[in-house]
């Protein structure tokens, strides 16, 4: 057997990370990149020119058909980036989630030392009637919006069976909205920075029976950008990396029918498995999950699928609000989560990552600081979760 | 043979003819149901004829979808050169009436006692509504689902066929099974399943494809079945039912029309109350 080659040994750091703000905004594709990149070049503490990067990795569904082709050489170009490998990554909505994992797995080959991963969505431009022909689009087309689904009744149906077969109720998924809009409500970089009380969240329109309005994330305008680093070229950037610890990705059956269950996204559970496996940690070692709430059953599900609660009580775990910003082990979602920072569905994953990169290096708003943060987990999901990437971070390496 | 209601429609059966008829009226006369047309209850004549006896081939006369029929049926449209041959005819009546009967038979339409008036605002603006659909020009931009890939599942769609699998049986049909055989015997599953799940999608919840008719329906709503035959499905509920939808509830698959695009209707199975 050959011996393994140095490369495989490379450690991978986030140098670097920014956003835009999330919701309706008034700059357009180009201008809601280059905010993004720029905030995140600035981010790095040490030296740092875009045309160090060697590749880039720019997450988004093209949402409106607007650049649908060769999306990522337009941003690039609009970013200092001309010139530099870039591709568009689509998973739906795990676009960026996966973007991350390929800009991570460049470096581990051995074939880039800087690279860029990010996100774009712009939502908001459309008309209602052209937003609503493009959302849904993710889920098995040809059987589930044949059945009238988009994702609201894609989740109203895990919803409904998660109550049936674990006694989880409505209430449990008011508490997971009620968290976070108190955590958006502290994040100026969220789509909607207001709280909402339990009887507002518990009446609110019903969209898909069982959710309501407040079950159901935003559709918002966003960008997010990340870079990443080689660990032989980390420590001429910046003195606080944040490490990837893990990185683990799955697929599903992409029809809710096709799978065994519905109460579970077995693409979470795997990714999860694998992230964890590779971090050498388990699920009581994360003090923070940015996890993938674009419904309020999402989260509930999730809470189990990583490993934060026995399987069928995740509806226990948000009714004593062990998720809520340093009440129990792991906080989930200090951000306010898609729930409340918002969905600009591209953007969401890296988004992510620039919650936890900049929780991690206690940079956030101190009112929803993670008390003691030291490991981070990301789960990004794509559509009812026929894909699926979660990303474990630390301050420290392996 | 007898009345009775079959597929959400009243049926009457003679050894040589049976006649459906829509249960709703307008001013009296036989009207469509929200989602039912003339080749809705053309499938379910052929569809309770095939459970006294085999047929091989039918006649189909203009405004019944001869390519819906034989999806969800497997029956055998005649052409120019099986005319002659061929035993069965179907017909259509101008009040929402469908009849199948063997050629050269007497046929009397009886008198159904079931008589469902329809209102009149609801019945004019769906009605409006399906015109719109039906316009050439209107064409879903997001989530399109083309002619082609359309037809290219039809039989499993409507005829709800099946592939034998591992000992297993898989539906909707894959082009390969997880050990990358290609195709495996084809089977017919049972139209009746139990539900798993269920929602109620309110107008502003549903697909653009459904916004002109959601709003007058007050929303849709679609089940998620466990077939008897193993397999799961999502599928509508019927539109012009309301059934209290519960877990483990009994439910049967029917023809209906699920949307227009590009001027074409697409047909499906919707989910209704046994």
């Amino acid at each position: 057997m050959p011996p393994l080659r140095g490369v495989f040994m490379v450690d991978v750091a986030v140098i670097g990370a920014g956003q835009t703000k999330y919701g309706n905004h008034a700059l357009g594709l180009k201008g809601m990149w280059a905010e993004a990149a720029e905030r995140a070049f600035s981010s790095i503490d040490g030296d740092f020119s875009p045309s160090q990067v060697d590749e880039a990795f720019i997450g988004s569904i093209a949402f409106g058909g607007a650049q649908l082709g060769n999306t990522a050489a337009l941003l690039t170009e609009h970013s200092a980036m001309a010139g530099v490998p870039v591709r568009r990554v689509e998973n739906a909505c795990a676009s960026s989630g996966f973007a991350f994992r390929d800009a991570w797995m460049a470096i581990k080959s051995g074939e880039a030392d800087v690279v860029v991963a990010g996100g774009i969505e712009k939502m908001n431009d459309l008309t209602p009637e052209r937003k609503r022909y493009w959302l849904g689009v993710s889920g098995d087309t040809e059987w589930e919006r044949l059945a009238g689904l988009t994702f609201p009744g894609t989740y109203a149906l895990m919803a409904r069976r998660h109550f049936h077969e674990y006694g989880s109720t409505h209430d449990d998924l008011v508490n997971i909205s009620v968290k976070n809009h108190l955590h958006g409500s502290m994040n100026k970089l969220a789509h909607i920075q207001k709280e909402v009380s339990f009887e507002k969240a518990a009446n609110g329109f019903m969209v898909a029976d069982p959710l309501t309005l407040y079950d159901c994330c935003p559709t918002s305008d966003g960008a997010s950008c990340v870079i990443l680093a080689a660990d032989h070229v980390v420590r001429g950037f910046t003195d606080t990396p944040v490490w990837v610890l893990g990185s683990g990705a799955a697929s599903d059956h992409l029809a809710l029918h096709d799978r065994p269950s519905i109460t579970q996204l077995r693409a979470t559970a795997a990714s999860s498995k694998r992230a964890y496996s590779q971090a050498g940690i388990t699920s009581n070692d994360v003090d923070l999950a940015e996890v993938h709430d674009c419904f309020t059953i999402a989260e509930l599900m999730a809470t189990e699928d990583l490993g934060f609660a026995e399987r069928g009580e995740g509806g226990q775990f948000a009714r004593e609000e062990r998720g809520l910003l340093n009440q129990g082990a792991v906080t989930i979602n200090p951000s306010g989560g898609l729930k409340s920072k918002g969905h600009p569905l591209g953007a969401t994953g890296t988004g992510q990552v620039v919650e936890v990169f900049k929780q991690l290096r206690s940079e956030v708003e101190s009112n929803r600081q993670v008390r003691d943060a030291s490991i981070g987990l990301t789960h990004n999901v794509g559509g009812s979760g026929a894909t699926c990437a979660v990303h474990l971070f630390g301050r420290e390496r392996n | 043979m007898s009345s009775l209601v079959w597929k959400g429609y009243l049926l009457h059966a003679e050894p040589t003819f049976t006649i459906v008829q829509s249960p709703f009226t307008h001013h009296g006369e036989r009207v469509f149901g929200a989602d039912s047309d003339a080749t809705t209850l053309a499938v379910a004549a052929v569809q309770h004829r095939l459970t006294e006896q085999s047929i091989e081939s039918v006649t189909v006369p203009e405004g019944i979808d001869a390519s819906t029929l034989t999806s969800s049926t497997s029956i055998l449209i005649a052409d120019e050169t099986t005319f002659e041959a061929c035993e069965w005819d179907l017909l259509l009546s101008d009040e929402a009436t469908v009849v199948l009967m063997r050629r050269g038979s007497d046929v009397e339409l009886p008198q159904f006692d079931v008589d469902l008036p329809v209102d009149e605002e609801f019945y004019n603006a769906l009605n409006e509504a399906w015109g719109q659909e039906m316009n050439v020009t209107n064409v879903s931009q997001g989530a399109y689902v083309s002619v082609a890939q359309y037809e290219e599942a039809a039989s499993s769609r409507l005829g709800l066929i099946g592939q034998k699998f591992n000992g297993g049986v898989t539906w909707p049909p894959r082009q390969m099974d997880s050990e990358a055989r290609a195709h495996g015997e084809v089977t017919a599953l049972a139209h009746i399943g139990k539900v798993q799940s269920w929602t109620r999608l309110s107008a502003a919840g549903a697909p653009s494809e459904f916004s002109t008719r959601a709003p007058l329906l007050g929303g849709i709503s679609t089940v998620l079945l466990r077939l008897n035959d193993g397999p799961s499905g999502v599928f509508l509920v019927v539109d012009d039912e309301e059934p209290d939808i519960s877990m483990d509830m009994d439910m049967e698959l029917v023809v209906r029309r699920i949307y227009a695009q590009e001027g074409i209707i697409r047909y499906g199975l919707k989910a209704r109350a046994i």
